[in-house]
């Protein structure tokens, strides 16, 4: 699993990832960004809403918690670290 | 706004740090506070008299950049140099300090005396982040004062610091970039023509053309010349080829950078610590399994709430009352003075024994809800199922502040992005039962049929908002963007804030919303005296009895409906002519029901429909209008068929 990109959507609970891209649209790059996620950032997936609702993200590097929409969550790219978050 | 009157003093933070309760804290609660990112929507003005002098104090809405992503941002960007401020109080969320530097980085850029307020440190110290504020005034190059807002901690130094600094009055220095970049932004600021309409100062107008691609700003673009147009355009690629990133988020990286380096140097994390109370209950509540049921029973515990503290509540002050009214009616008084009389008390005792119960515990549990930060978390776990309404968790917080009432929720949705949410969620808004049309509700079905009737009447209510968003996103097919909603951490509400916002909103129902139940209630004795009631009742029949089965004398009640949905209530008693405890020998089961939920949902009360049209359009308040009405008699008459 380490070191692989995949989608944010697809990436599995509580291990800790790093930001490597986002392919969105301006729009969706700035409102992001304006929340503290960056490329390179290391997050965790916490946790998912049922029905294929959002998912609990959390910037580990400064502590901020968003809930993200499925579709934007598959516009970020993250690589799979191999430490527990 | 005139300038003679003192020094104006602007709060600039992001969404969620505490600008309003701060703010509240200084002047008295007149801000809306909540723990959802972006409650405050619009600016609010205060005169505080500190230490003999005046100084005029603007909230300005959260924002978590100077470029601004919807309506709500955008005019936190606009006034902040509309107000001309003569010092900025940049608040800052102590407990998420590397990311709300950027923004206190990008204010520093305008090189406006400023100062910061570091607020949360509680929280902060909390989750393991001890900060060093005398450090952090050193790299800034401005006055840093801590403070708890919600607790009132640190308010005086802030103001004196504040009075300090006006006296003062020195500039900041905007923080430099990478030298690359640098180079590149002071040379397009250089070449700015000397006429040049400048905003803050030479290099900040630069930076604001280099950033203004799509953002609400975009429109500064077009008014430009066109040598000058080249120029941007040269310098903005010029950016992206030095890091092959768009103009844009080459500065916003260079921000960051400088955040992260700043709080690595001021701030110390303490990794490993033991998980607080707090946030064992967010998983909780925020668990993908558990939470649902969690949130069902939040739900019915909030109802029942308000039910089991109202309606003792409610026996008990309605006591006197109809004593009252008998004694009035053993005087032998002349006929219109009678009448009038008992127009005048059905209004006042109306508002204090029946309204009054259910609003007062509603507005506490709410005030707890908002504090405590549910809202966003609701958010997470409806998204999907706003989904299938056409719109996302976003719109949770509206609906949520819907129930309170209807008018500040449609304001609310300031905080959607797009046109077409906000659009939307205004039209969805007036089916959500507000606080007027839960006190009916609980009056008339909770208090003669049961608790649990008034609960599946309220679930009806909801299932209604759901079908008709369906049925809208049927005829506005666009996409809604993605949910992206800040979740800030879970805050034990401080009891003091809470009865002042309890105080607050109590104080505007007396000024506002009970003259309205009293002169009402007046006009209404006025009708009767002079046979008028008779016309109106005559014109509405084919509604009122044809459609709905109601007594034809209802009809009138209906009308006044409009002004505030409580009155409609008020009127029913006047208009049939008994006391409280008499209504279900006059009206049946189904007659209760029915003409609750007609009240409740036909067209929204003339506040809401004011709203809509100032905030919305037009368009959108007489369609709202047309709309409640046809899903409220189409409900009504399917009421009257079932029950």
């Amino acid at each position: 699993m380490a070191g692989q990109v995949i989608k944010l959507s697809e990436a599995p609970q509580g291990k800790q990832l790093r930001i490597v891209d986002i392919v969105g649209g301006h729009g969706l790059r700035r409102r992001l960004m304006a929340l503290g996620f960056h490329k390179d950032d290391l997050i965790e997936r916490n946790s998912d809403a049922l029905f294929g609702g959002p998912v609990l993200v959390k910037n580990l590097s400064c502590e901020t918690s968003v809930a993200l929409g499925r579709g934007v969550a598959q516009k970020i790219l993250v690589e799979v670290l191999d430490g527990q978050a | 706004m005139a300038r003679h009157e003192g020094p104006v003093i602007v709060f600039i933070g992001q969404p969620n740090s505490g600008k309003s309760t701060l703010f509240n804290a200084i002047a008295g609660p007149k801000a809306q506070t909540s723990n959802f990112p972006g409650t405050t929507v619009s600016h609010t003005h205060s005169e505080v008299y500190f230490n003999g002098q005046v100084l005029r104090i603007v909230d300005l809405p959260g924002t978590y950049s100077l470029n601004p992503a919807d309506p709500a941002e955008k005019a936190a960007l606009v006034h902040l140099f509309k107000e001309t401020p003569d010092l900025i109080v940049n608040v800052v969320d102590a407990s998420l300090l590397s990311r709300s530097l950027e923004l206190t980085l990008e204010l520093l850029e305008t090189e406006q005396p400023m100062l910061l307020a570091l607020n949360m440190v509680d929280l902060a110290e909390k989750k393991g982040i001890k900060i060093d504020p005398e450090k952090l005034e050193a790299i800034l190059g401005i006055p840093v004062v801590m403070t708890v807002a919600n607790r009132g901690r640190g308010v005086k130094e802030l103001l004196s610091c504040c009075v300090e600094k006006l006296k003062t009055g020195s500039s900041p220095r905007a923080p430099s970039w990478t030298e690359e970049v640098e180079r590149s932004v002071d040379s397009l600021a250089n070449d700015l023509p000397e006429n040049f309409c400048l905003v803050a100062n030479r290099r900040f107008t630069a930076i604001k053309l280099i950033e203004a691609g799509d953002t609400f700003c975009h429109e500064i673009l077009e008014e430009i010349s066109q040598p000058l147009k080249k120029r941007v355009e040269e310098t903005r690629h010029h950016l992206e080829s030095l890091r092959h990133l768009p103009a844009y988020e080459v500065l916003a990286a260079e921000r960051h950078h400088l955040a992260m380096k700043i709080f690595e140097a001021v701030a110390k994390v303490q990794r490993g610590r033991k998980i607080s109370g707090e946030e064992k209950l967010d998983s909780l509540l925020m668990h993908p399994i558990l939470g649902y049921p969690l949130l069902l029973v939040i739900f019915c515990l909030f109802f029942f709430l308000i039910f089991f503290i109202g309606s003792p509540l409610e026996q008990l002050l309605l006591r006197p009352w109809t004593w009252l009214q008998s004694w009035v009616h053993g005087l032998s008084l002349s006929p219109p003075f009678l009448t009038l009389i008992d127009g005048l008390l059905q209004g006042i005792g109306g508002g204090i024994a029946i309204v009054l119960p259910y609003f007062l515990p509603l507005l506490f549990l709410m005030a707890f809800l908002e504090d405590l930060g549910y809202l966003a978390r609701a958010g997470f776990l409806l998204d999907s199922l706003m989904h299938r309404i056409g719109l996302h968790g976003k719109s949770v917080a509206p609906f949520v502040l819907g129930f309170g009432c209807n008018v500040p929720a449609v304001v609310s949705t300031r905080i959607l992005e797009s046109p077409r949410d906000r659009f939307l969620t205004s039209l969805l808004i007036p089916f959500i039962p507000c606080s007027a049309r839960t006190t009916v509700i609980l009056a008339l079905i909770a208090f003669f049929l049961g608790p649990w009737w008034a609960m599946g009447f309220y679930f009806f209510q909801l299932l209604i908002v759901a079908l008709v968003g369906r049925l809208l996103t049927l005829f506005i097919r666009e996409p809604s963007p993605g949910l992206m909603l800040e979740i800030p951490s879970l805050k034990w509400p401080s009891p003091k804030i809470i009865i002042s916002k309890v105080r607050y909103q109590l104080r505007s129902f007396v000024q506002f919303a009970w003259p309205i139940l009293i002169a009402g209630s007046l006009v209404l004795s006025l009708l009767q005296l002079a046979g008028v009631d008779v016309w109106i009742n005559r014109a509405l029949t084919p509604l009122v009895k044809g459609i709905l089965g109601l007594p034809e004398s209802l009809g009138v009640t209906l009308v006044f409906g409009f002004l505030r949905k409580e009155l409609s209530l008020l009127m029913l008693l006047q208009a049939l002519g008994v006391d409280y405890a008499q209504l279900p020998e006059v009206l049946s089961r189904t007659q209760l029901v029915v003409f609750t939920a007609f009240i409740s949902l036909f067209i929204p009360c003339l506040s809401t429909v004011a709203i809509i049209w100032r905030e919305i359009s037009r368009k959108a308040a007489v369609f709202s209008m047309l709309l409640n009405l046809v899903v409220a008699t189409l409900v009504a008459s399917l009421g009257r068929l079932i029950l």
